[in-house]
């Protein structure tokens, strides 16, 4: 079995030959990239936006063992019961049993990427529970048997006539590729599960602090459903999700839509906090958060990374990033792709698996600049790769290489001297038919990309020409 | 079973608050303010002529009615249109007394006797506010239950104009004063109705919720 290292190159240069798959992926992006760009003007301004946001989320983050608790206490208070997992399995336990307690047959989810995160369908399938995936795109990667593709958009990998095809062979009686058809079909197959199952299962966007509430945004209303008809409601959510104040929605609301998908604000943002109280109409008799550490709280002891643990699970750095755009989400091999991904995963997962993942990126920063919680992502990225070799042994010949580089760039005269030698060494090697072979140490680069002219005049030369100065 | 699960549960919990609390020791960096903030929303001057406009993006059907009586005709006319079948409607007196002007052949569920039927064809709530900036209704366990504003193809919220605040912040100082996120299990901020954007990014409309929502306005509360 190889490595998820080697996994991922191979993956990469399949997805990034795959012509069908970038066409597809990138009128998503474009649709995406058009409703963000005429959704700004809702906005009077949208870096102020962002720089509150990240002083929401900077106050819950740097104050979390207090808001959780105050959290915890106001759940209590409202009857619903909170659960602390420190890692996936006692999450997956927790739930499982009580489902098993509660006799639970069908569960309906609604999209919710740390349930990803812990695997939870595979064990409540295990157990012979029935798990319903019930917003649309989840639902269709269900079908397919995979994974979401992108932490906002599950099927954004997929074109109409696919998803048209799969539900032909699933769901039968599709007569054309419609969008509309398709919603129309999905919602008719999921509705039964809707209001026969005994228990829902949602994420959380956000955990309120003052009111002991999970904050829940969807458009299609599945999630709505999901925790509106079944006897039990369980919310899972990582410890970040929380914020201190529900006033703050007034700001989070809005700077996600505009951040996951250009829209002025999400249709259904819904605010859920204990079981149906005597007075109510209707609603779950049970209501169980689950909240969960799972590496979370090593990270939040990462001073410099700790800003990670703000993100909202928009999605708009994986849109943004040029490398997500050609690998695709599935080459990343794990819950959480894109930039936000190759940051969060090595250090949830540890180990030494995770470690291609920060180099992965060009550092270009699209993810930082887009980011609606200012996570300083491309520097993270950066600082993992530099912890990364700190701490495994490098190859001899690349310590040389860096040594023998940082020798040469500590002195002006030194980088002139061996640039022109490099320059004059690299024509030679041409001009005895060698470019291109694997004795050109441009060949890696090459290979792939057109081979720039070797310059006659370095840059030096050209700015002494030029200015008549060496100042 | 009960009792194991709860010496796990307090044993996580002291274990992840004790990790937290060493983690936090060492202070992470903050962006700054700017020394000027700027304002992030625009102020909203006119939150009738504001809520008009944004129904009209959000695809809310909003209809300015002059008092309780043109309201109850209104909501009449709409019911009269749908397909036969359960409507249901919450228990609100002002509700009860739109239903009696009606011709009496539509079967109601009031919400004194549950939750709507799943094939319910329409739900006629209250709402707790009308929010301008968003074009948005929210509303609350005490407006029916959850499933009232989820459940049928047709949502009609009626509403009244001292219901408007004008932007979201408001919206929740309002929520505050009047202790409704306390009293209540359940509260949505909802904006136009159901829709999708999972196949290609291109939305459509009706996915799980309801196809339509309509916004009764009656500008006397007589």
């Amino acid at each position: 079995m190889s490595s998820p290292a080697q996994e991922f190159l191979r993956s990469a240069a399949i997805k990034s030959a795959d012509q069908k798959h970038r066409q597809i992926v990138r009128r998503g992006i474009d649709h995406y990239e058009s409703a963000v760009e005429r959704n700004r003007a809702r906005f009077s301004s949208w870096e102020a936006a962002r720089q509150r946001a990240h002083e929401i989320k900077w106050e819950a983050v740097n104050n979390l063992d207090k808001y959780l608790l105050e959290f915890e206490a106001r759940v209590k208070e409202r009857g619903g019961h909170v659960f602390w997992a420190e890692n996936s399995e006692q999450a997956r336990l927790y739930i499982t049993d009580l489902a098993a307690r509660a006799g639970v047959r069908t569960v309906v989810k609604s999209k919710s990427m740390v349930t990803e995160e812990i695997h939870l369908t595979s064990a409540l399938e295990e157990k012979g529970i029935q798990v319903f995936e019930t917003d649309l795109g989840e639902f269709i990667v269900q079908l397919r048997n995979e994974p979401p593709y992108h932490i906002m958009t599950p099927a954004m990998h997929l074109s109409r006539t696919d998803i048209a095809d799969l539900f032909r062979e699933k769901l039968g009686e599709i007569e054309s590729d419609d969008p509309q058809e398709l919603v129309a079909a999905a919602r008719r197959a999921l509705r039964k599960a809707f209001f026969s199952a005994e228990m829902g299962i949602s994420g959380a966007n956000f955990l309120v602090a003052d009111s002991g509430m999970i904050a829940l945004t969807t458009n299609e209303g599945n999630g709505r459903l999901g925790t509106s008809l079944p006897r039990i409601h369980v919310a899972v959510a990582g410890i970040e999700k929380m914020i201190p104040r529900t006033e703050d929605l007034a700001l989070l609301w809005p700077t996600i839509a505009q951040a996951a998908v250009g829209q002025s604000i999400a249709c259904y943002n819904t605010l859920l906090g204990g079981p149906r109280s005597a007075n109510e109409v209707d609603g779950p008799e049970e209501f169980h958060v689950v909240l969960l550490d799972n590496g979370r709280s090593e990270l939040l002891a990462n001073a410099e990374q700790r800003d990670v643990l703000h993100c909202i699970r928009c999605g708009a750095c994986l849109n943004a990033c040029p490398v997500f755009r050609t690998v695709g989400g599935h080459t990343y091999g794990t819950t959480y792709p894109g930039p936000i991904g190759s940051v969060l995963t090595p250090n949830l997962r540890g180990g030494e698996q995770f470690q291609h993942l920060p180099f992965a990126s060009s550092l270009c920063g699209a993810c930082t600049d887009v980011c609606p919680v200012k996570i300083d992502l491309h520097h993270h990225l950066l600082h993992n790769r530099r912890d990364i070799v700190d701490s495994t042994s490098r190859p001899a010949v690349e310590r040389l290489g860096f040594q023998l580089w940082r020798w040469m760039m500590m002195s002006a005269r030194r980088f002139a001297l061996l640039g022109s030698a490099g320059r004059a060494a690299l024509r030679l090697l041409y001009a005895i038919g060698l470019e291109g072979s694997v004795l050109d140490p441009l060949r890696p680069w090459t290979k792939v990309h057109a081979a720039p002219a070797i310059p006659a005049k370095s840059f030096r030369t050209l700015w002494r020409e030029h200015r008549g100065t060496d100042q | 079973m009960e009792q194991t699960n709860k010496v796990a549960e307090n044993a996580g919990r002291e274990r992840i608050l004790a990790r937290i609390r060493a983690a936090l020791r060492e202070p992470a960096p903050k962006h700054s303010a700017p020394a000027a903030p700027e304002r992030i929303f625009a102020a909203v001057t006119n939150p009738l002529e504001r809520f008009r406009e944004e129904c009209s993006k959000n695809n809310t059907e909003f209809i300015v009615v002059a008092d309780m009586a043109a309201a109850a005709a209104s909501v009449g006319d709409i019911v009269a249109s749908l397909p036969a079948g359960e409507i249901f409607v919450q228990d609100a007196p002002s509700l009860r007394a739109m239903t009696r002007a009606w011709p009496r052949e539509r079967s109601i569920r009031w919400s004194a006797e549950g939750g709507p039927a799943e094939t319910s064809e329409a739900t006629i709530t209250l709402a707790e506010e009308l929010v301008a900036q968003t074009g948005s209704v929210f509303v609350s366990a005490a407006c029916g239950g959850r499933g009232a504003s989820v459940v049928a193809p047709v949502h009609i919220v009626v509403a009244q104009v001292g219901q408007f605040v004008p932007d979201l912040e408001a919206a929740f100082a309002r929520l505050r004063e009047r202790n409704t996120v306390a009293q209540n299990s359940f509260l949505c901020l909802i904006t136009g109705s159901s829709r999708t954007a999972d196949i290609e990014k291109i939305i459509v409309m009706g996915a799980h919720g309801p196809r339509r929502l309509v916004v009764v306005l009656a500008l006397s509360s007589q």
